[in-house]
């Protein structure tokens, strides 16, 4: 149920005041037209690579064939003299024109990332040599004449085994693989497992996928000489605020470096601070003189995005009484970073702030190791890394379940989190809830009942296996800084701040530009939520709001998408410089209509006299007064009518410092239940859904349809990683799924009509009650479909515990237990 | 030594074009680049994606695994087609009413082969909708609201074939 | 990924084309049909073929014709064009079942069936249906036309008879009407076949005994292969479900697959006689039915 009072319990005390969601909403809750369409629907998008001018050059990089190798010479002559060629630069060279990467790793100096690789090449594609040419094309042809000697060196590709002393070094100057180890300890572990009655255990395998959005990332890059200065336009602005350390990469003061956001087709998190196209490009930029585009192609990507999803090994521990209450769980996980590491184990945190999933799990060990192998580095992907979380304790749960012969959906229920807000064993808060809802809304979506008959039917008279997935799991949102660095007791810098501002602007005639400083779109809508929220606050259409994006340099602090954040940052940040305006406006109307300001309300797009609504100001009239009239006007009242606001993370509290409590940093939690019907023919492991309904609560919902849309989407991720996506490294280290033919993205008929139930518990504390939804699909749906090719097989006594459930796996599983294919 | 070109002449959106291309230069560069129409994308380069779909002689084809010389004396058809008199085509305003896109980068190619889909069956069910725009990949939408869009255009294409003249 | 440089020419008649070819031998030239298979491997520079000689313009070489009991297709017929035409519809079905499955309709609008068969990937649908109906590939080269049999044309994973002056022109496909099944296993929708079976049978009267049976696999293999034993095994036998069994099980020993990223040999295998099973067990009923 929602919280009616004040936030209790331990760091209660950095709870925000609890909101009163009572308003009526006129344009929050509206399923609008988006107002971003017309341009994508017209071909007018706008992408990086629509930019193009003819005065561009282009870059292409030069890629490694070989996982793990020195680079002993380079020639380049034949192809600085190609047809076209403007520069060559090796990554010898870039090394000296460029300081290594952003980098939020532990230890960046011993595992130093750089746009090109200098001595040493750690993955397959790692990029040695850039080109710049007058097209993409005589680029690449010169691609071919660059002679490169790499002395081979074995590489290592099995995380487990990167960690074994005597393994190869990605990184000597680490002197292990190892990247960062830690196990903590949250509640009492050891009493809630020495009073267990049963304690399940299981071993757990989540390969590597990724976003793999269509379109890829791209800069187009100039360097003015008369002032310095680097304009870079790409599809990836994130994290404002470190910047700086963009601008160090390119040797330049931060305050010249502006970096301007353009649309991206998709990201997924693949593009979140990626800044490594923007730096090539700017480094070539500079070097040639001239605008240079480094747009990637498919094969630059695939192998070389830098953000590659979770991959994972997991040994578990759930500590359970017969009755099906959860007590405790050890997790002790391994995950493969490749060859750098450079947002740390970040990851884990995502898991953390939910890792007891909707349950009253009591305590929790979690030890993580991060490996480095010569492949890819990790980076973000919808979910990032709570998604593998929510899927490895559902595997538990339904292993629990049957181990203890209960019903799967009892032993949920059981188990519930009911009162909010909660406070997990990690010291982050649910906010609010209701899972009993979602379930039984699920359980009605699905035909539940139906589908268990139909599943004994069709087993009974047909032979056929069909298995029913019921999971539910949680999707926090909205991160904090103090996610970057409670992993250390004493952290290098621990920052505190993940900022997103808006600026509002109302012109002459009453018209609102919004102006945003990053949240880059996506696809994830952010001008169609801001317009919202501006026509909600100002009783205007959404569609005579003006959205506009505003570069890094001059721009005020933000921070981006990303843990579905958006929507509600950009709420607080609509609410605030939205305040400020009508608070500057109510002035403005008091001096115009010569009444008191606390004798005017605001109603319908413009102040009225309290009791005398004929005696009114409209939003426009205000304006047009402060713009032209100054002398209408006191001294101390500036002319115009814009205001910001930087809206901060609105709930964080400090890690404790023996970091039993990490304090509160995911607080905004939302839920789901996803029950997808499956059949398995478990005479060629193919797995086709029959059924699939979902029920999310993320809170009040801006667009209704909107997050639907988000839910498909992410659920059709979610099918990808369950089923058909992997980066497929072989034991030498070659990436096998190198193209779109072997990195299968599902297509129509691989993605089910979802049935799709909202439920809306608001949250106490933001703006509306909104809560983001833009991960849950994915960060349920391998868990749920997992589940239900479990419960398919459970006949036959297999059950898969490796991800993706490739046909291959699950004939190899039916193999393993007696059945023939 | 100026690379080899060839003279081409084709006709894009209605409008005639002689232009001189290099043999090896792909339809969905000339159309992107040589013409200014970026509103076809590129997705993979390898004929699997669609994102890069547009119309030749009716007829859908993946412009990134075409060369220009192949459209030679062809009818070329592009998103920037689609709208007449400041009008959006049926199916690009549904796609906006059905919220059939997100980031919008495959929504070009999935107009296009939508085109060709309901000119060759202007009465789909979802289920034909749904293995026919198979062949073009959408990583945002999950397809769902796309299959809604193209049967809404349907209905309304339909409806306006049946009252004119 | 763009393609390297090439010549290229657009030759108007098949005389022309045969002469760039050999007039242009050292430079690795390659005949274009539809590109959709070559233009991907340019790309990714996989092939670098220094002269492209593009049959677009070449007369003659299009069109479905019946012939008596043969089906003549031109070699630079479009996939699309097979799949809605009439006469393979009732010629040979087993084409017009196989056709649907390459790849997507996009794809089909401009690949050539000459083009897929000169290709000859060892998962592609087209030259098992080819082996299968023991269909004839006429080549024109530079000392006139020959005709290859298809069980002599594919010699190995992207390797034909075809010498590097010869072009395909048309295809010769025995007329089966009926009794066909062409079944398929890909990862999604459309994508390139794990494995792909094409069964033609053709009963005895109004018995239910195979009079013959014609069996060929793609993707098991470095080239379609006929399941030979499995023929042997349903001649003269009935059509029952045990018969079909052990046929498909005796086909799947004789197959050593390679294995990938996608299925490891013993999978191929696997699936390889699963998919014979149901593919003949798919032909015989409907052989039946069409009685």
């Amino acid at each position: 149920m929602t919280a009616a009072q004040p936030a209790t319990g331990r760091t209660g005390s950095g709870a925000p005041p609890v909101r009163d969601h009572s308003a009526k909403r006129r344009w929050v809750g509206q399923s609008i037209r988006r107002v971003e369409d017309p341009k994508f629907l017209l071909g007018r998008g706008g992408y990086i690579a629509d930019r193009i001018t003819p005065d561009t050059l282009h870059a292409a990089v030069l890629r490694s064939p070989h996982p793990h190798a020195r680079i002993a010479r380079f020639e380049t002559a034949a192809a600085l003299a190609a047809p076209g060629v403007h520069a060559v630069i090796t990554g010898a060279e870039a090394a000296e024109l460029c300081d290594p990467m952003p980098d939020f790793g532990p230890d960046p100096a011993k595992h130093t990332w750089r746009c090109l690789a200098a001595d040493k090449v750690r993955y397959v594609g790692e990029g040695v040599a850039v080109v710049v040419a007058d097209s993409r094309y005589l680029a690449e042809d010169a691609l071919e004449l660059i002679e490169v000697e790499y002395e081979p060196l074995p590489a290592i590709t099995d995380p487990e085994r990167a960690l074994d002393a005597g393994s190869p070094l990605v990184h000597e100057a680490l002197e292990s693989n190892c990247a960062y180890e830690r196990s903590f300890d949250f509640g009492d572990v050891e009493r809630d497992f020495a009073e267990a009655e049963v304690v399940v255990r299981d071993r757990l395998r989540w390969h590597r996928s990724g976003g793999q959005p269509l379109e890829t990332v791209g800069a187009i890059a100039e360097y003015d000489l008369g002032t310095g200065s680097f304009t870079i336009d790409t599809n990836t602005l994130s994290f404002t605020s470190y910047l700086f350390m963009a601008a160090a990469t390119l040797k330049v003061p931060v305050n010249k470096l502006d970096i301007r956001p353009v649309p991206a087709g998709g990201s997924f998190g693949s593009k979140l601070f990626a800044n490594k196209p923007a730096v090539i490009a700017g480094m070539c930029a500079r070097k040639t003189g001239r605008k240079v585009a480094y747009l990637e192609d498919r094969a630059d990507n695939i192998s070389n995005c830098d953000h590659h999803g979770s991959d994972r090994v997991y040994d578990v521990e759930l500590a359970m009484m017969r009755d099906g209450t959860m007590r405790g769980i050890k997790i002790d996980v391994i995950d493969d970073y490749g060859a750098y590491i450079q947002f740390g184990v970040g990851h884990h945190g995502n898991a953390l702030a939910q890792v007891v999933g909707p349950y009253t799990i009591g305590s929790v060990r979690y030890r993580v190791r991060a490996a480095l192998t010569n492949k890819n580095q990790q980076g973000a992907y919808r979910g990032f890394g709570s998604e593998v979380n929510n899927w490895m304790l559902e595997q538990m749960v339904d292993k629990a379940a049957r181990e203890l012969g209960l019903d799967p959906v009892a032993i949920r229920r059981m188990n519930f989190i009911r009162d909010f807000p909660h406070f997990i064993p990690t010291g982050n808060v649910y906010d609010s809830g209701d899972y009993e809802r979602v379930l039984d809304h699920a359980l009605d979506l699905a035909g539940y009942g139906h589908w268990r008959d139909e599943q004994r039917r069709l087993r009974e008279q047909e032979g056929r296996y069909i298995g029913v997935g019921v999971i539910t799991a949680q999707e926090r949102s909205v991160f904090s800084a103090t996610e970057f660095w409670f992993w250390f007791d004493e952290p290098g810098a621990p920052v505190t701040s993940t900022p997103e501002s808006v600026s509002l602007k109302v012109d002459a005639t009453g018209g609102i530009t919004a102006i945003l400083y990053s949240c880059a779109f996506w696809g994830n809508s952010p001008e169609t939520m801001v317009a919202q929220l501006v026509a909600e606050e100002f009783d205007c259409s959404p569609y005579d709001v003006s959205v506009v994006y505003h570069g890094s340099r001059d721009g005020l602090p933000a921070t981006g998408p990303g843990g579905s954040r958006t929507t509600v940052m950009l709420a607080g940040a609509v609410e605030g410089a939205s305040a400020k305006i009508k608070e500057k406006a109510r002035r403005a109307a008091a001096h115009l209509l010569e009444i008191g300001p606390d004798d005017l309300e605001w109603a319908d797009g413009g102040f009225r006299v309290r009791g005398d609504p004929e005696r009114k100001k409209a939003l426009g009239e205000i304006a047009i007064m402060l713009h032209l009239f100054k002398h209408s006007f006191p001294e101390d009242m500036e002319s115009g009518l814009d205001a910001s606001k930087v809206f901060d993370h609105p709930y964080t509290t400090m890690p404790s410092a023996d970091r039993k409590d990490l304090g509160v940093f995911y607080p905004f939690v939302g839920h789901a239940c996803h029950v997808p019907v499956v059949e398995v023919d478990i005479e060629t492991g193919l797995v086709t859904f029959l059924h699939y309904a979902a029920v999310h609560d993320c809170g009040t919902l801006v667009n209704p349809r909107s997050l639907a849309g988000h839910i498909v989407g992410g659920t059709a991720q979610g099918i990808g990683t369950a089923l058909y996506e992997e980066f497929v490294y072989d034991e030498d280290g070659q990436l096998l799924s190198s193209s779109f033919m072997d990195y299968l993205i599902p297509t129509a008929m691989e993605v089910p009509e979802l049935t799709i139930g909202h439920v809306e518990t608001p949250s106490p504390y933001t703006p509306h009650g909104i809560k983001g939804g833009g991960e849950g699909g994915r960060m349920m749906a391998p868990a749920a479909i997992n589940a239900a090719v479990n419960d398919a097989l459970a006949p036959l006594g297999v059950r898969l515990t490796e991800l993706p459930m490739t046909p291959e796996r699950i004939l190899a599983a039916l193999r393993a237990a007696g059945h023939a294919g | 030594m100026a690379p080899d070109t060839r003279t081409i002449s084709l006709t894009v959106n209605g409008q005639p074009h002689v232009a001189q291309v290099e043999p090896r230069r792909l339809l969905v560069d000339f159309l992107r680049e040589d013409l200014g129409l970026t509103g076809t994308h590129i997705g993979c380069e390898h004929g699997v994606c669609g994102t890069c779909t547009v119309l030749l002689n009716g007829a859908s084809i993946r412009s990134c695994i075409t060369l220009a010389v192949q459209a030679d004396g062809a009818s070329i058809d592009t998103v920037e087609g689609l709208a007449q008199g400041g009008e959006m085509h049926p199916l690009q305003d549904e796609f906006s009413e059905k919220q059939g896109l997100q980031c919008g980068y495959c929504t070009p190619g999935m107009l296009m082969r939508a085109c060709e889909i309901l000119a060759q069956n202007p009465d789909p069910t979802a289920a034909q909708v749904r293995e026919a725009i198979a062949s073009n990949l959408c990583r945002c939408t999950g397809y769902q609201f796309i299959i809604e869009a193209v049967i809404a255009a349907a209905a309304r294409m339909r409806a306006t074939q049946e009252v004119a003249p | 990924m763009k393609p390297p440089p090439f010549a290229y020419a657009a030759p108007t008649t098949l005389e022309e084309a045969v002469g760039l070819l050999t007039q242009h031998a050292e430079a690795e030239p390659r005949v274009l049909a539809g590109g959709q298979s070559l233009i991907p491997l340019m790309n990714f520079r996989l092939a670098k073929p220094g002269y492209l000689v593009d049959l677009r313009n070449v007369a003659g070489l299009s069109g479905i014709r019946r012939d008596g009991d043969i089906l003549v297709i031109g070699a630079m017929t479009r996939m699309s064009e097979v799949e809605r035409s009439p006469e393979v519809a009732v010629a040979a079905p087993l084409l017009a079942e196989a056709i649907g499955l390459v790849a997507h309709a996009p794809v089909r609008n401009s690949g050539t069936v000459g083009g897929s068969l000169a290709h000859a990937d060892p998962a592609a649908e087209l030259p098992a249906v080819a082996l299968a109906l023991d269909a004839e590939l006429v080549a024109a080269g530079p000392g006139g036309t020959r005709v290859i049999p298809a069980a002599g044309f594919f010699q190995g994973p992207y390797s034909t008879a075809l010498a590097q002056d010869e072009i395909l022109t048309e295809i010769r496909l025995p007329v089966w009407p009926g009794g066909h099944a062409f079944t398929e296993f890909s990862r999604v929708h459309a994508n390139f076949a794990v494995v792909a079976v094409a069964a033609l049978v053709e009963l005895d009267g109004d018995s239910d005994w195979i009079r013959r049976a014609a069996l060929a696999l793609a993707g098991v293999a470095p080239t379609p292969v006929r399941a030979v034993s499995a023929e042997r095994a349903l001649a003269g036998a009935s059509g029952d479900a045990e018969t079909i069994r052990a046929a498909a099980d005796a086909a799947a020993a004789d197959l050593s697959p390679a294995g990938d990223l996608h299925a490891s040999p013993e999978t191929r295998r696997s699936l390889a006689r699963t998919y014979l099973r149901r593919t003949i067990e798919l032909a015989v009923s409907r052989a039946r039915n069409e009685r």
